[in-house]
């Protein structure tokens, strides 16, 4: 199996749906009891449930109008990035001979009543994309995958930084985390997003949910 | 595809001298790695997997195993650290920023800082002697005018990021490229708040463009005093 670098890359021009359908939570469980990864595809598809949340949720959030200027400019190219890791991801999970996993059922609560909520969880869930990118990455085997997955984290990282400039957080410790990044595990990353997904719906078969 | 702006850094005036000739020769070492880069990108299209099973040690004749590719890496990344951190120590020390500005970019100083002691003693952990801090002269004006500082602070983190990105699938151990990742992400997250304060695309794309040791070197090259 070959992964090409322009594999990923070309993933951008994808289409990506533009509702995340209510999934199933299987792969929330499945995340609950993972220690590490089985393969490179186990890894990717925690990694797609990731952008499958960020996605929605700032797909939600950018159609909220709480923005204006360059603070929306910013978040929509955010929202432009996130949907390009998802299609980006779930093709390279394809080219692997596995099954992406299907979009969760998300549930922001009120993260969209104003502008301050919404960047507040954008900037949770961008440290904790960062978190869990470093934490997995070790589990990655391919090379060339590992390229692509660590160009992700770079930018969710790029990401972090500019949120927690827009709501004017302490450089160190709100724009910057740290001289070094800090990884988690799964299952801590599971605690951070768990609020935001909701109950078991049905298993939905990939291809319904998608196309 | 993605040339560097470091073509343009420090108007191609040489900013680093090396302490020794050692130092000088362990850096510019790093060139007989040029060729793996070229091969990596041409073996890309092909296997990756099989360019590291074979061209790594290959490629690189005298090399006898993967610690010596991951400190001539490490040396490599020690090098550019350096160049970093002797800027902002400059820069921040003349005192062009106040406010918001200086509040963000000394965490920079303080971060590339660390990141020249984290690099030196991960390379003295392997066994390897790490290059000592090269000599650094840069250009008249550089620390006096503040978009010129933060224009060239802003460069110099999008070669870092490139650089390091491009080292990624080159590193043989697990533990070196969770240490060199954690490093990057950092990188990353100072381009986009320089790209933000100088104007610039603080997200130029959905993954983090790379280059190999070859385009960084070039664009460092000519600033080195041989």
């Amino acid at each position: 199996m070959t992964i090409k670098r322009s594999d990923f890359v070309k993933g951008r021009t994808a289409v990506v749906p533009a509702t995340v359908a209510v999934g199933a939570l299987n792969n929330k469980f499945a995340w609950a009891q993972a220690a590490d990864f089985e393969d490179d595809v186990d890894v990717l598809n925690y990694a797609l449930t990731l952008e499958y949340l960020e996605a929605e949720f700032y797909r939600q959030g950018n159609s909220a109008g709480l923005l204006s200027g360059k603070e929306r400019q910013y978040l929509d190219k955010v929202q432009i990035d996130e949907e390009s890791h998802v299609a980006t991801i779930r093709s390279t999970i394809m080219k692997l001979g596995g099954s992406p996993v299907a979009a969760p059922g998300v549930d922001f609560g009120d993260a969209f009543e104003s502008r301050s909520k919404y960047l507040t969880t954008s900037h949770t869930f961008e440290n904790t994309g960062v978190s869990a990118y470093l934490g997995a990455a070790g589990f990655i085997t391919d090379k060339a995958i590992l390229q692509a997955a660590a160009g992700i984290f770079g930018v969710e990282a790029r990401h972090a930084a500019i949120v927690g400039n827009l709501l004017g957080l302490e450089p160190e410790g709100g724009v910057y985390m740290g001289a070094t990044e800090t990884p988690l595990t799964s299952a801590e990353v599971l605690d951070a997003v768990s609020p935001f997904l909701t109950g078991p719906g049905a298993m939905q078969d990939d291809a319904a949910t998608t196309r | 595809m993605n040339q560097p702006q470091g073509n343009q850094l420090f108007d191609g005036k040489p900013v680093v001298e090396f302490r020794s000739e050692h130092d000088r020769r362990s850096f510019l070492r790093n060139a007989l790695l040029v060729g793996v880069g070229a091969t990596y990108v041409a073996a890309a299209a092909g296997d990756p997997r099989s360019f590291l099973r074979s061209s790594a040690a290959s490629a690189v004749g005298t090399r006898k195993g993967p610690a010596s590719g991951d400190l001539d890496i490490l040396n490599y990344a020690l090098t550019l650290e350096y160049l970093e951190s002797g800027f902002y120590d400059r820069g921040i020390a003349a005192g062009l920023l106040s406010g918001r500005e200086l509040a963000l970019v000394t965490p920079i100083r303080d971060h590339e800082r660390a990141h020249v002691q984290a690099v030196t003693d991960t390379i003295t952990g392997l066994g390897g002697k790490p290059v000592a801090k090269p000599k650094l002269t840069f250009p008249k004006g550089t620390f006096t005018d503040k978009g010129k500082f933060l224009a060239t602070a802003s460069t110099f983190e999008e070669l870092g990021v490139k650089a390091y990105h491009g080292q990624v699938p080159l590193i043989e151990s697990g533990d070196l490229l969770a240490a060199a990742a954690s490093i990057a992400g950092v990188e990353s997250r100072h381009a986009a708040i320089l790209a933000d304060l100088t104007g610039g695309d603080p997200f130029p794309g959905p993954i983090e463009a790379n280059l190999p040791m070859k385009a960084v070197l070039k664009a460092a090259m000519p600033f080195i005093k041989s």
